[in-house]
Formats: structure tokens, C-alpha cells, sequence
């Protein structure tokens, strides 16, 4: 018996190695995919939520106490779930916050659920998350049905008018990468679309690993398509645009859908001219009028200085802006117990326009942020400038063609 | 119809892309008798580093070519003789784990060196632009990858059928006791045949990099691929890898095409399947495709 | 299984500290390691059935893990069928599939059949993201949280531990059965030597397919369970060719073809892989994937044969030495001294036709290789069969046995009860009373003298004891009563092809094969030979034998057939064959009839 002690004695020393405890501090857990192919994205996002954590502590703390960040990394479900009872026991954490992906996030919340701690979504988009009925997951970023309601009212309200056709007359393409953020989005944007009344002639999901999609190109041509819709990451997006123009397709406009088209990468690799005009739909980027986001200048000169570089895409944002509201009500709830945080949560009333990402801050019964919005972006002259709505835009949208 | 010929001329394009990297492949393969599955990794590797001669020493990637050539005919060499040799005499199993952890490793090497950022060059040259021959593009740089693998294909022929050291390697390749008793080093002929079709990835890899982007999984975008390319042409043919790249670049276009994006690669692992099941010596095989 | 055994014990102490240690412990993360550990052996263990008995390396066992997995979600949030029952239809399902996709793919080798099975996998996967309609697409299905034993979930952890580590003892036991019954020697068998075990009667598709089919099982089980452990499954992490890698190369590290190599690796890698992402993705990306695949290569290049394979022997020495064991070196074996006698041939008359070929013919291209041959065997008799090299002795040899069909000519084996039988593959000639020898010998080189014999003895017996009681038996007849645990492979050229006879002997055949078994021999050795093959004749069995050393043949054969270029040139008493002008032109050219 006392062997076994030592042994579990030795096996908890040996695994929170990395972890001091402090009675003073509050341990937070910050989950995301450090590694694996949406590392750049999940890395992107967790600085947003570091950045936050800063300013809240040189702000005096959480509940007067300092905050400790302990980081886990989950590149797919099954390593959520082993990060998230980590985080649970081992690590002693209060809350969770995290994720980017949406399959994480799901897996990790099955697993916070459970264990009764409360798990603060500052990224995922796919709907479901919220919608299982759970009583300690919260979520600060709009979903994908936000982006799909989003990308008809581009369609409807800037496009349309801009080429002076109806709206139900423009052939629309849905093409998506097969995963679970490509496929959700799709989704949404064909039951948005169905619903306006549009003509979605084609809706073609390819692998994310595709290297060609020059036969997808060309059933879009043969369909004699206006408006592509897009959900992709980046090399996908890539190889879209490169392949497009090999092909000497060219569509009246294009709408992304976040992932590849929010990163300045991106439209490096495939040449700024190239890339002109092209629509984006995504969290708040950062060109984006401080009128309608106060706040974000400051953010970008915070991320600057400690990263040494530009931010490389809204993610950061969006993170940091949900980590704050987070931090505000449990602030307000005074401890951590966590029916309180959830009834401080749902007690949030935060207007319009009024935090670095110009969402508000208001959620549902599910814990789901209504006031999220999702923005509409446009690249121009090489930068990703918002255009909607209007009190968040930078610029008047161009509309005509795809490229320059 | 003009959307017919467009799909054919991409999928035989397409196939002269996949034929550089299986040709290695085969060689390989059909030499040594080893499933390389760290192969796509080599070619990440050659990419990775083709980018950097690119953006540090300033060299356009079909002239670092030259370079990446001989440093993956040396990763090939090193591959065959410290991971492969001493396990020659093992459980094919075996063989198969080493190189599935060494592709596992430097995957993840990738990761931490270079992180998971995708890296591309833009070429604002030649080799990004079109022509037209009627209603058809074709684009410059697969029109020069196509020539490539063609060549590479005919240089390797004449080199296995008129020099002794190429003799020296087919023979060994037929039967490696028999060789060994003519004098021929046989861990020698390994070492030059790994490394010899870890140079074609060398080559691929200057041709690939400004068409595709680089990142730590590039690989296993072509590997699985390639295998089923040289099943298809036959274990250690080279006309057989060739002709077999164009049929799975022409599957790849019209099942694109006429059935859905996202089914091409369902459709080419049926062929796979089948052509194991049914004709496994492969279209132009020389040996026993069930050995 | 004696309790007090030390292998036993031990075994069984090793194996609880899988549930003491978690128990004792109490924290949930460490819960989830053993969970994890104990699902990850059993599917290392029931792959091993296999990757590892029958030396089929499949890489894509994550089609039964996926099936599983999914037959237990969908069923549930569909139908609300509770997830024990979806389990087992998961299970069934993946058995059939299991079968319809390995049948075709059996003759496939190495790496082509890992290659065929990959394929699979990736079709099955793209299938089901592409089938957003019932399996919810690349979006994945979420297992609504029911809780209760109904529903397999639950708050408390420890309950998974105890189902996850049934199912760990559920394979081992399966693994153990099977290793120690007759099915794991036929699986070893196959796995070795192919045509060998189809001489003795061994169907290697069948067996083949059985194992197949039980791995299919247990792996979809675990699926089903982790799937309802997880509480979410997508296309991508259940048909993931990661995971089939991950459990292949966890039985590789414990030892192919061991019962406890599977466990023995998953308990040494899957610790270190979760601690050090634990640990060292702090360092940077991807720390832990270099650490993991570095790891993978050391072990392959050190110790191919895993640890169990390399370090099980002196281990089990080991524990034999603790108290209650017993040694089993030096033991005298108490071996019946009944002489060995073959299957009742009751209706054999002695002079009876025992095995008759009529017209055989056989082209390999435009060689006429067997041209017009007629051989019968007589009951009781020893026929020998010779000719120069080339003549196609073996081959006429190879047609008695199954091992080639003639394009034209008729082959019948009297049965004990009079009928005859036309046998057409090797199993059945096997089974039809004909036992034959190879020329190259082929014997089980990582098996012992005894295990081989056992081999054949198991065509009549599905008992390990029975089979070992026979084939000591036949070792008495044979010569090799005193090297029964020695390995195959050690055994000198005399001992291997008296281990041939011995095996053959084993299947209790009535008709018995000799390719050149005095090939090689020593003159001590040649008579000792020629001794044996008249014990053997008098104890019933008819023989016909192809030999090249003219005294043997001369002193044990009754009658003479002589080949030469594929016909029959001549048959009779010893004396007028070896006399006649056109085997001596044959055999040394025109020159020497007259000589």
C-alpha cells in the first residue's frame, strides 16, 4: 500500500512539474492547438488571450488575485479530452478558455461539463458548441450561422446593387474544405441562402489536402458562376486564386469565410493585385474604424510591442476582446464558484460598439453571445480593410470584378 | 467540350507533377524492396530547403535545384545506411516502422524549426504565366515539370541500360544473392539507389516550390499518392511510374470534375485496390507484385 | 493455471497494478492515462492477432475502430438503443467487413497488403465525410450525455478504468487462448512457411481469415467504448491512419506474435508520448512528435524483436526462480512407450492400389514437363522413383501432393474405407492420407523440433496435449526423441530432414512422400535413414520416394519407376531396371550401355 502511495506521489510530482502552486494566484487554463496543422492560427489566438491576461493583472488581478496561465496544447478531440482532465485535476484550474477549433472545443467541453467548471469559447465558430443545452460553457465569438446570415446580407445589401442585378439572379457557388469549420459554415450559408430565395447552383466540398483544384475550377466555370463562396485555410486558398486565374476564371466576386482569408500570408503568397476586391467575413480585423471599435489601435500597439510584429490575423482580437468581458463578470461575481459566474455571465449587459471588436456582449441561455457580429472585409490594395457595417468601416466596398 | 480537353491537358500536366515525385519513389521501391513512408517528408525537406536558398542566397528555385539534388541524394544515402541497412535481414514490419518514425520525427522537426507557418515563393516571372493554344491554358511552370519528368525518365533509362554501375543496379534489383556472387557490392548498390531517388525529390522539389506551398505536412499531401502511382505502374518501372502518374493525374481532373472534388481520391484508392487485387505485378511491372 | 505458479502470480500482479495504481492515486488525469492505457493495449493486443500471429501487417485497423465507434453514437442518438447493444452490432459489422476485405487481399505480402489495408481505410474515411447525411460528416457526432451504466457514461472515472481494463483482460485472454491452441501454431505456420503448413493440411486462408475476423472484433469493441469515453468522434480521429500506426507499432515495441509484448509496449511508449506533450510542448511545436518518432527508430533499430521477444526468455527464467516455481530444463519426459502407428488402414490390402496416377501431363510453357506419366502405388510397398537430373521427379512429385495441377491426367487416393477420393489443393491431399517432404527442407525455424512435429499431428487432434503426446511419439520413431526442444533452426542437415519425415509422419499419412531425404547425409546418417524409412513401412505406411543415392534405393525399394524428360521410361524389380540399356543411356549416355 505505501509503495503504491509513493508511486502516485511520484507520478503527480512528475506530472505537475510545470505547474507552482500558488494560493494567491488564480490558475486559469488556456487550451488551444499549439501544434499540428492549425497551430498558426490556435498560437494566433492564444496571444489575444495572453494579451489580456496582462493588462487584467497590471490592472490589479482578477478578484485582487494575480492570474497564471497554464497552457495545454490539443491538436484534435481525443487530445482535448486528456488536456481538459489535465487542466480539470492535475492542474487545479479554475476555468478553462480557449480554443479556436471547433472540435476541441467540443470534445474539451464534454469533459469541463462534467467536471463542473466553467469553459469560456473566445473563438470556435460551430454552432453546436452552445447548443447541447450546457450550463457552464460560454461563448463570446459569433458562430458560423453569424458569418452564413452575414455572407447573404453581402450579398444582398453590397453586391447585388453594386453590379445592378436581383439579387436571385446571381449563379452562387459554395465550395468549402470537408472538415468540421468548412462544413459548418457551408451548412449555414446554404439554409441563410435558401431562405433569401438565392440560386446556389453548385456546392462542392474538397479535401483540405487537395493539391489541385483545377476540375473544381472548371465546373464553376462550366456553371457560369457570379458569386464563390468560400470557406477554406490557407494553402486551399492559395491554390484557389493561383489555379483560378490559370484557368481564366472570373468570377463577379468572392466571398471567404474567415480561415485563409483573414491572413496577411495569405494574400502575400498569392499576390495582393490578385487578391483585389475579394470579400472577406470574419471577426473584427484590424483595419477597422476605432469609432466603431474603440480600442483596437491600442490593442495592436500592445500586440506589437510584446510580439515584435504585426498581428497576423482577428483572432488575437477576438480573444482578447471576449477574454475581457469574461474577466469583467467574474469580477462581478466575486467568486468562482460556477453558478455564480454563469449568473454573473448572463447578467452582462455590454452595448454595441463599445469593446476593441465592436461586438457587445449580451448571451442566451445556452451561453452564447448575441451581440457578437461578424464583420465584412475586403481586400484592397493588398490590405484587409473592413467595409461593413457601416460604423466599423474604413472604406466603401468595390465592387466589379475579382482582381485588379 | 472544350472543357473535356481542358480537364484531359490539366490531368496529364498534373501527372507530370506526380510522376517527378514517384519516379524516386519506384526506384526505391523497387530496388530495395523497402515502403518508404517517410518519402514525402524528404520532399518537405527539399522544399524547405530550396525556400531557403531562395529567400537567403537570393536562387530561383530551379537553380537551387541543384543543390537540393545533392543534399537529398546524401538524406537518401544517410537514410538507407543507418536506418534501413542494419535492418535489411528484419521483419519487413520492422522496416516499415523505421521509416514511419523517422517520418514522424522529422515532421515534427519541421514543426519546431520552422514552425507550422506556410511558407510560398511568388515567381513574378515566365514561369507563373500561360499560354493558350485555342481555347486551352496551359501554364508554363507544368509544362516545364512535364518536360522535366519526361527527361528524367529517359535520362534514368539510359542510365540503368548503359552503364555498369546502372547494370549493376537492376541486377541487383532482380536478385541479390546472384549479384552479390558476380562482385557486386549489394549495401553499396543501396545506398546509391536510395540516395539516387532521393535526388529525384531534389529535383521535384525546385520544380514544386513555386507552385505549392511549404509546410511541415506538405508531405503526406503526395505520399500516399505516389504509392498508389507506383503500384499502379508496376514495382521499379519507370515508364510504369510514368504512364501511371498520367492516368492518376487524369483521374484526378475528370473524377474532379464529373463525380465531386471531394471523391477523387475514393476513386483512385478503388483503382488502387483493385490493381492489387487483381493485377498486382502492376501495369509494366517487372517482379512479383505480391512478394 | 495453478495460482501459486510464479507466472502466474506475477502475471496477475503486474496486471492489477493497472487498476491499484489509478485507484490509489484518485486524480482524474491519471484515470485517463490508464484508461487510455488499457484501450490502447487491448487494441495493440487484438492487432497483434493479426499483425502478429499471422504476420499480416494491417495498417488500417482503424476501419473496425471507426465502425465501432460509429455504430455505438449513431445507434444511440437515432434510436436510443443503449450503446452495450450498438457495441456489439458495431462488432458483428466490423467482422463481416473484416472478412469480404482481407479474402481478396491474403495473397498479398509485406508491405502491399499494409499498402491495401491503408487504401481502405482512407476510402472508408472520405466515405464518411462525405456522407454528411447519416454520419454527420467531417462536423462529427457528439454523444448526448446520458448518464448511467445504460447509457455507458458516467461521472465517476473509475468505472471506465474497470470496463476499459475488462476489456484489456477480455483480449489478453482471447490472445493466450489462441497462442496456445491449435489455431496459433497454424498461424505461425502460415506465417512462416506457406507451402510447409499447406502440406501438413493447413488451409491458410481459413486460418487466416478466423484471425482476422477475431481482431476485427475485439477492435471494434474498444472503439465503441472509447467513443463513448471521448463523447466525440469525427471522420478524421476514428479512421485515422495515425491511430492504426500508433497501436501496430505499440505490439511492435512489446514483441509481434507475443501475448504480453502489446501490453508491455503501450505501458512504455503511451506514458511517455502523453507526458511529454505534457511537458515538453512548452519547449516548442512539435517537441514531442520528434521525441516520440526518435524514440520509435532507437527501439526498431535495438530491438527489432520487441522487449518481450528479446527480453521474455531470461525474464521467464527469471520468475521461474521465484518461490513456487518450477525449473523445466533437465526434465525427463515420461513418454509412453506405445510405438507409433498410422490411421487405421482397415480395408488396406497388402498389394491394394493405394494412390493411382493415370495420365498425367503437364506443360510449363512449351516444355512438355510431364509427358503422359501413369504411377501407381501399392499398399505396403516402397516405390522409389529416380532419373538424371531435370528428368521432373519433383514435379511428378509436386502433382502427387497438390502443389501443381496437371493440365490433363487423373490423380485418386484410396481412402481407409475403400472409396477414393481426387484431392486438388495441397490441404486436401493432405488430408486424403499423403504426407510428403520438400527437398530444400523447410521447417519452422523459430519453432522447436517438438512444436514442428506437433504441426502435423495437428491435422487429426485439435488438442495441444494430444498433439504433443503423437508427435513425441513419432520423434521416437524418428530419431529425435532427444532434440525435441531444440530450435529448428539450430538442427544439423541430418536432423532437419528427419525433422521433414517426422512432421509428415505426424499427419498420420498412408501414403508418404520422400523427396531426397538421404540427399546430403553421411553414410552413418544414409543407413540410419534407410532404417527409419522401413520402420515406417512396417507400420502400414506406403512410401514412394525420389532418391539419387542408388544403395538406398536399391535396399529399400520393391519396385523401380525411372523418369527421364518428363515420360516414363521404364519400371520393375530393382535388379532388371538398373539393368536396363536405356536407363544406363540416360543416366551416363550411349557410351557406357555397353560398358
Amino acid at each position: 500500500m505505501k509503495f503504491k502511495k509513493i508511486l502516485g506521489a511520484l507520478m503527480l510530482a512528475v506530472v505537475g512539474l510545470n505547474s507552482t502552486v500558488n494560493a494567491q494566484d488564480i490558475r486559469l487554463g488556456a487550451l488551444y492547438p499549439f501544434s499540428g496543422g492549425l497551430s498558426l492560427l490556435g498560437d494566433e489566438s492564444y496571444r489575444g488571450f495572453e494579451l489580456a491576461v496582462e493588462k487584467r493583472n497590471a490592472e490589479g488581478g482578477l478578484q485582487g488575485k494575480k492570474i497564471v496561465i497554464v497552457k495545454s496544447d490539443a491538436v484534435d478531440a481525443a487530445q482535448a479530452v486528456g488536456a481538459a482532465r489535465k487542466l480539470t485535476s492535475v492542474e487545479n484550474v479554475q476555468a478553462i478558455f480557449g480554443s479556436y477549433a471547433s472540435s476541441i472545443s467540443f470534445a474539451a467541453t464534454q469533459v469541463s461539463e462534467l467536471a463542473g467548471l466553467p469553459y469560456f469559447e473566445l473563438g470556435a465558430v460551430s454552432d453546436p458548441i452552445t447548443e447541447r443545452g450546457y450550463k457552464y460553457v460560454f461563448r463570446s465569438n459569433p458562430t458560423a450561422k453569424a458569418f452564413a446570415d452575414r455572407t447573404v446580407d453581402v450579398i444582398n445589401d453590397i453586391i447585388a446593387p453594386g453590379l445592378k442585378v436581383k439579387p436571385q439572379d446571381l449563379r452562387i457557388a459554395i465550395i468549402h474544405e470537408d472538415a468540421l469549420y468548412g462544413t459548418t459554415v457551408a451548412k449555414y450559408q446554404t439554409e441563410a441562402g435558401k431562405k433569401a430565395g438565392l440560386n446556389i447552383v453548385e456546392t462542392l466540398p474538397y479535401s483540405a489536402k487537395a493539391v489541385d483544384l483545377s476540375s473544381l475550377i472548371l465546373r464553376l466555370k462550366g456553371a457560369k458562376v457570379d458569386v464563390v463562396l468560400q470557406t477554406s485555410y490557407q494553402n486551399d486558398t492559395v491554390l484557389f486564386f493561383r489555379q483560378m486565374k490559370e484557368a481564366g476564371f472570373a468570377p463577379k466576386a468572392v466571398i471567404g469565410a474567415g480561415g485563409g482569408y483573414s491572413l496577411q500570408d495569405t494574400i502575400n503568397a498569392v499576390g495582393p493585385d490578385n487578391m483585389h476586391g475579394v470579400f472577406n467575413i470574419d471577426f473584427t480585423q484590424y483595419l477597422t474604424n476605432e469609432a466603431g471599435a474603440p480600442g483596437i489601435k491600442a490593442f495592436v500597439e500592445a500586440y506589437k510591442k510584446k510580439y515584435g510584429s504585426d498581428p497576423r490575423s482577428g483572432h488575437s482580437l477576438a480573444n482578447f476582446s471576449g477574454a475581457n468581458i469574461f474577466f469583467d463578470a467574474i469580477q462581478r461575481a466575486g467568486t468562482f464558484d460556477k453558478d455564480k459566474i454563469r449568473a454573473a455571465v448572463l447578467a452582462t449587459d455590454v452595448p454595441v460598439g463599445t469593446t476593441p471588436t465592436g461586438w457587445g456582449a449580451k448571451f442566451d441561455q445556452n451561453g452564447q453571445n448575441t451581440r457578437g457580429m461578424a464583420s465584412v472585409m475586403q481586400w484592397l490594395d493588398g490590405k484587409l480593410t473592413t467595409v461593413y457595417p457601416k460604423e466599423a468601416a474604413v472604406a466603401a466596398p468595390v465592387i466589379g470584378k475579382v482582381g485588379k | 467540350m472544350e472543357i473535356f480537353i481542358q480537364l484531359v491537358v490539366n490531368g496529364l500536366l498534373l501527372g507530370g507533377i506526380l510522376a517527378i515525385i514517384s519516379i524516386g519513389l519506384t526506384l526505391i521501391f523497387g530496388i530495395v524492396r523497402v515502403v518508404n513512408f517517410a518519402h514525402g517528408e524528404f520532399l518537405m525537406i527539399g522544399m524547405y530547403a530550396i525556400y531557403l536558398m531562395h529567400q537567403h542566397l537570393g536562387l530561383h528555385p530551379y537553380v537551387a535545384s541543384f543543390f537540393a539534388v545533392i543534399i537529398l541524394f546524401a538524406v537518401g544515402a544517410l537514410m538507407q545506411r543507418f536506418v534501413i541497412q542494419p535492418l535489411l535481414t528484419a521483419d519487413p514490419h520492422i522496416q516499415i516502422f523505421a521509416t514511419v518514425g523517422v517520418s514522424t520525427a522529422l515532421l515534427n522537426l519541421a514543426l519546431l524549426v520552422f514552425g507550422a507557418d506556410v511558407f510560398s515563393v511568388r515567381l513574378v516571372d515566365f514561369t507563373s504565366s500561360t499560354i493558350k493554344l485555342g481555347s486551352i491554358t496551359i501554364v508554363i511552370a507544368q509544362l516545364i515539370t512535364f518536360c522535366v519528368a519526361l527527361a528524367l525518365m529517359a535520362g534514368l533509362h539510359w542510365f540503368l541500360h548503359n552503364t555498369y554501375l546502372g547494370r549493376a543496379v537492376r541486377a541487383t534489383a532482380q536478385h541479390r544473392y546472384a549479384a552479390q556472387l558476380m562482385g557486386v557490392s549489394v549495401e553499396r548498390i543501396y545506398i546509391f539507389a536510395f540516395g539516387l531517388g532521393c535526388a529525384c525529390l531534389g529535383l521535384a522539389s525546385g520544380l514544386l516550390l513555386p507552385q505549392y506551398p511549404v509546410f511541415p505536412t506538405i508531405g503526406s499531401f503526395f505520399v500516399l499518392t505516389a504509392f498508389v502511382i507506383v503500384v499502379l505502374g508496376g514495382l521499379g518501372s519507370l515508364s510504369g511510374a510514368f504512364l501511371g502518374s498520367l492516368i492518376i493525374g487524369l483521374v484526378d481532373s475528370l473524377s474532379g470534375y464529373y463525380i465531386a472534388p471531394d471523391l477523387k481520391e475514393v476513386v483512385y484508392f478503388l483503382i488502387f485496390i483493385g490493381i492489387l487485387v487483381f493485377r498486382p505485378t502492376g501495369l509494366l511491372g517487372l517482379g512479383r507484385g505480391s512478394e | 493455471m495453478n495460482i501459486l505458479n510464479p507466472r502466474a502470480y506475477v502475471t496477475l500482479i503486474a496486471l492489477s497494478l493497472l487498476l491499484l495504481i489509478p485507484l490509489g492515486v484518485g486524480s482524474p488525469f491519471v484515470y485517463h492515462i490508464f484508461i487510455l492505457l488499457c484501450s490502447f493495449a487491448a487494441l495493440a493486443t487484438a492487432w497483434n492477432i493479426v499483425g502478429g500471429f499471422a504476420g499480416q501487417l494491417s495498417l488500417g485497423h482503424a476501419v473496425f475502430y471507426g465502425i465501432g465507434s460509429y455504430a455505438a453514437i449513431l445507434l444511440l442518438m437515432r434510436f436510443q438503443i443503449s450503446p452495450w447493444i450498438g457495441m456489439m452490432v458495431g462488432a458483428v459489422v466490423s467482422t463481416v467487413v473484416s472478412a469480404i476485405v482481407s479474402y481478396p487481399c491474403f495473397r498479398l505480402r509485406g508491405p502491399f497488403f499494409a499498402l491495401a489495408t491503408i487504401a481502405v481505410l482512407e476510402v472508408v474515411r472520405l466515405v464518411a465525410i462525405h456522407q454528411t447525411g447519416w454520419t454527420g460528416g467531417a462536423a462529427g457526432l457528439a454523444a448526448p450525455l446520458n448518464i448511467g451504466w445504460k447509457w455507458m457514461m458516467f461521472r465517476e472515472k473509475w468505472i471506465y478504468l474497470v470496463i476499459a481494463f475488462g476489456f484489456l483482460l477480455l483480449t489478453l485472454l482471447v490472445s493466450w487462448r489462441i497462442k496456445n491452441s491449435r489455431l496459433g501454431y497454424y498461424l505461425v505456420a502460415v506465417r512462416e512457411r506457406e507451402d510447409a503448413a499447406r502440406a501438413v493440411g493447413i488451409n491458410p486462408v481459413k486460418v487466416k481469415l478466423i484471425a482476422v475476423m477475431v481482431s476485427a472484433f475485439f477492435t471494434s469493441l474498444v472503439g465503441s467504448f472509447q467513443a463513448m469515453y471521448l463523447t466525440f468522434i469525427d471522420p478524421g480521429s476514428v479512421f485515422s491512419l495515425e491511430l492504426s500506426i500508433q497501436v501496430a507499432m505499440f505490439a511492435l515495441i512489446g514483441g509481434l506474435g507475443t501475448v504480453f509484448g502489446p501490453l508491455v509496449g503501450t505501458v512504455l511508449v503511451l506514458p511517455i508520448a502523453e507526458l511529454a506533450r505534457g511537458w515538453l510542448s512548452n519547449v516548442g511545436n512539435g517537441f514531442h512528435g520528434l521525441v516520440y518518432g526518435v524514440v520509435l527508430v532507437a527501439v526498431v533499430l535495438t530491438i527489432p524483436k520487441g522487449l518481450v521477444g528479446r527480453f521474455g526468455e531470461s525474464f521467464s527464467k527469471w520468475v521461474d526462480t521465484l518461490p513456487g516455481g518450477k525449473r523445466t530444463d533437465g526434465s525427463v519426459d515420461v513418454v509412453s512407450h506405445d510405438a507409433w502407428a498410422p490411421a487405421a488402414k482397415t480395408a488396406g490390402i497388402e498389394g491394394q492400389v493405394v494412390l493411382s496416377a493415370t495420365n498425367l501431363n503437364l506443360h510449363f510453357g512449351g516444355l512438355h514437363a510431364t509427358n503422359n506419366v501413369s504411377i501407381a502405388l501399392n499398399e505396403g510397398e516402397i516405390l522409389g522413383l529416380i532419373g538424371p537430373n531435370g528428368a521432373g521427379k519433383t514435379t511428378v512429385f509436386n502433382q502427387l501432393s497438390g502443389f501443381l495441377q496437371p493440365h490433363s491426367g487423373e490423380i485418386k487416393v484410396r481412402q481407409p474405407d475403400g472409396q477414393w477420393v481426387m484431392p486438388r489443393t495441397p490441404e486436401e491431399f493432405a488430408r486424403a492420407g499423403i504426407g510428403r517432404t520438400f527437398q530444400i527442407a523447410q521447417p519452422f525455424a523459430d519453432l522447436s523440433v517438438l512444436e514442428n512435429i506437433m504441426l502435423g499431428a495437428f491435422m487429426h487432434t485439435s488438442s495441444s496435449a494430444e498433439a504433443g503426446v503423437l508427435a513425441r511419439k513419432v520423434a521416437q520413431l524418428t530419431d529425435l526423441s532427444g532434440m525435441l526442444d531444440t530450435l529448428a533452426r539450430n538442427l544439423t542437415v541430418g536432423g532437419m530432414k528427419r525433422l521433414e519425415m517426422a512432421r509428415a509422419l505426424a499427419t498420420q499419412p498412408r501414403v508418404l512422400l520422400l523427396d531426397e531425404v538421404l540427399a546430403g547425409l553421411n553414410p552413418v546418417d544414409v543407413s540410419k535413414a534407410v532404417a527409419t524409412i522401413r520402420r515406417v513401412r512396417d507400420s502400414g505406411v506406403s512410401v514412394l520416394m525420389i532418391e539419387h543415392i542408388m544403395q538406398a534405393v536399391m535396399l529399400l525399394s520393391d519396385r523401380i519407376v525411372v523418369i527421364n524428360s518428363g515420360s516414363v521410361l521404364c519400371e520393375g524389380a530393382p535388379h532388371e531396371v538398373m539393368t536396363d540399356s536405356r536407363v544406363i543411356e540416360a543416366y551416363l549416355g550411349k557410351d557406357y550401355v555397353h560398358a
